[in-house]
């Protein structure tokens, strides 16, 4: 037997036991091996239903994310609409309609609540809790916790938009985006870095508690700062020089500049992009260094 | 049905893993047979759980091999994964979690799930939170987590810390239940009681090595010191007593007689106290559990310092 053929054959013996163990009866015929890869995929699939499934319950079970990711963008919105009104003539919001202003700011707003509070907590608490040992000791596949965690963010991501888009357009309106294709871009990028970087929080954090008491310490201040709060002219300078150094700045302009037509968010797009990036990054060498036993 | 594997459960050669400069396992050789419950004591620290986190995949040795059902759990787990059931010591559930939620989590299909809630006897608390448990309600679903795929082997480490007696003695009978059912338990403890209550065979672990291997039973005659009767006596019948075979040592204490030895003088004892016309008014026998055994062999001097303490007063 060629080296080739025993390979072949361990990979066959390999798969083979995948399959019984999937399967779950040892009957093995000759289409099994054939079989086996999607059948491993199947398992992977449903696991990811089901733990999608599970964690969506959970975090519809946790007051505090509702209340930041959906009630308090809505809130805001409303209460800041209602407070600059419609007038298209100041210039410290760019000449455009405020309540227009903030709305498109408050898609940041959302993602950086599920960015820096959501999804660090869940994760770290898992981490705390010993559950992605359990998740391994019960057969997951290692990439589906964060790739569940990825598909909660961005569920309520979607929430968070659809709440903030039904109650401008009840309200002051929703402005049409004026560049529609960098304005999705700069959506889509900034829903992927924020959610990226949740999940990198996630890995750093040592405890739920922790998480959640950092998580809020960054929230709030960036969202005062980056476009949630008081418009950019009332900022002092030093203000502004800081909220140049927060991302949660770069991922509002990336989508309010080219909605609204007050320039084209394409630097801003490229530090979103950077953001993405790192935070990746840091995900994967976190993962890479924290065993699932530690 | 799973594919029976021929050969050992679970396989240990030379298993060494170190943290930075620490050994905390150290060169581990063990063999657990199909159908037994195999223990795996120690003191805190001694490198049980480190030892069966190898054997989960949970973490890479640094030397020497582990099999279980005959494959690498680090390199086969996609293979291992439902014929291996794990129950880790300080993993916990999400505190809104309930029941039902959990088993529908972790099992395959729903069935699986139903099955199990009736099976454990979980139905009346499917949709209590998980922070709302008693601790024997918790391992009781710890258990049923670890057991939902119907494992060959399942790993339980430290299942029934924390739980009262009464609640400790209806995990025992869960684990005897589950053994009496075709799967292999290797369990980590380090209650002596609950080793010599539930394992067929054990190995003691101190300082990441293994110092004793055995069934509860060949520990305490290997280790123990032996059977000790106490019986209302004076100096006068100690030459006497320290003649008979079996009796390794005997002392005044008191109004009492203490001797210590093979369970066989017992018998001796009293023929001989019979023949020499006494009637002792208090008779106590004492037989070393496990627990006394590998205390005496885990700390010697300390025992041997508690002895002589004993002794002086």
């Amino acid at each position: 037997m060629s080296i080739a053929d025993a390979a072949t054959s361990r990979t066959k013996a390999k798969v083979e036991e995948q399959v019984a163990a999937v399967m779950g009866d040892g009957s093995l015929n000759g289409g099994a091996v054939g079989e086996a890869l999607p059948v491993v995929r199947q398992r992977s699939f449903d696991q990811v239903v089901r733990l999608y499934l599970t964690e969506m319950r959970l975090f519809l079970r946790e007051s505090q994310v509702v209340l930041f990711v959906v009630g308090f963008p809505v809130l805001m919105v409303l209460v800041l609409g209602g407070v600059f009104g419609t007038d298209t003539d100041d210039s410290g919001f760019e000449f455009v309609n405020p309540s227009h202003y903030y709305v498109a700011s408050y898609f940041g707003v959302v993602l950086a609540a599920i960015g820096l509070m959501m999804l660090p907590t869940q994760i770290a608490g898992a981490r705390e809790r010993g559950l992605l040992r359990r998740y391994d000791t019960a057969g997951f596949a290692r990439w589906v916790f964060p790739t569940v965690q990825y598909l909660c963010g961005l569920t309520f991501a979607l929430i968070g938009f659809a709440s903030l888009l039904v109650t401008a357009s009840l309200t002051n309106g929703v402005p049409a985006p004026e560049d529609l294709v960098p304005t999705l871009l700069g959506l889509g990028l900034g829903t992927l870095a924020f959610i990226s970087i949740g999940v990198a929080l996630g890995m750093l954090f040592p405890t739920g508690r922790a998480a959640q008491g950092i998580g809020m310490s960054l929230f709030f201040p960036m969202f005062l700062l980056s476009g949630g709060g008081p418009p950019p002219e009332a900022l002092t300078d030093g203000m502004r020089a800081v909220a140049n150094w927060l991302p949660l700045t770069h991922v509002i302009r990336a989508a309010q500049e080219p909605w609204l037509d007050i320039g084209d968010g394409r630097n801003h797009l490229a530090i979103v992009g950077g953001l993405l990036v790192v935070s990746l990054a840091v995900w994967l060498w976190r993962a890479g260094r924290t065993s699932r036993a530690a | 049905m799973q594919t029976m594997t021929p050969g050992p459960v679970l396989e240990m050669a030379g298993l060494t893993k170190r943290y930075g400069d620490r050994t905390v396992v150290d060169d581990l050789s063990l063999s657990v047979e199909r159908g037994e419950i195999f223990g795996i004591l120690g003191t805190n620290g001694a490198g049980k759980t480190t030892s069966v986190e190898c054997a989960q995949g949970l973490r890479r040795p640094d030397g020497g091999q582990v099999r279980v059902l005959g494959l690498d759990p680090i390199r086969d787990r996609s293979a291992l994964a439902g014929r291996v059931g794990s129950q880790l010591q300080e993993s916990n559930l999400p505190d809104r979690l309930r029941v039902g939620e959990a088993l529908r989590l972790f099992a395959t299909t729903k069935t699986q799930a139903d099955e199990a809630l009736d099976r454990w006897d979980l139905g009346d608390i499917a949709k209590v939170p998980f922070a709302r448990l008693s601790g024997g309600q918790r391992q009781r679903l710890f258990l049923a987590l670890a057991l939902l795929n119907r494992p060959e082997v399942v790993f339980l480490d430290e299942l029934t810390q924390g739980l009262d007696p009464d609640a400790r003695r209806s995990v025992w009978r869960l684990i005897e239940q589950v053994r009496d059912q075709g799967t292999t338990v290797v369990l980590v403890t380090h209650f002596m009681s609950e080793a010599e209550a539930l394992c067929d065979r054990v190995v003691v672990m101190t300082d990441g090595r293994m110092v004793a291997a055995g069934t509860p039973d060949e520990l305490v005659d290997r280790h123990g010191r032996g059977v000790r009767v106490r019986f209302s006596g004076t100096a006068e019948d100690l030459d006497w007593v320290r003649s008979l075979a079996d009796v390794h040592e005997a002392s005044v204490r008191g109004a009492d007689i203490e001797c210590w030895g093979r369970s066989t003088m017992i018998a001796e004892l009293g023929h001989g106290l019979v023949e020499r016309g006494r009637n002792p008014i208090a008779i106590r026998v004492e037989q070393q559990g496990l627990e006394d055994a590998l205390l005496s062999l885990l700390h010697p001097v300390d025992n041997a310092a508690a002895a002589r303490t004993e002794a002086a007063a």
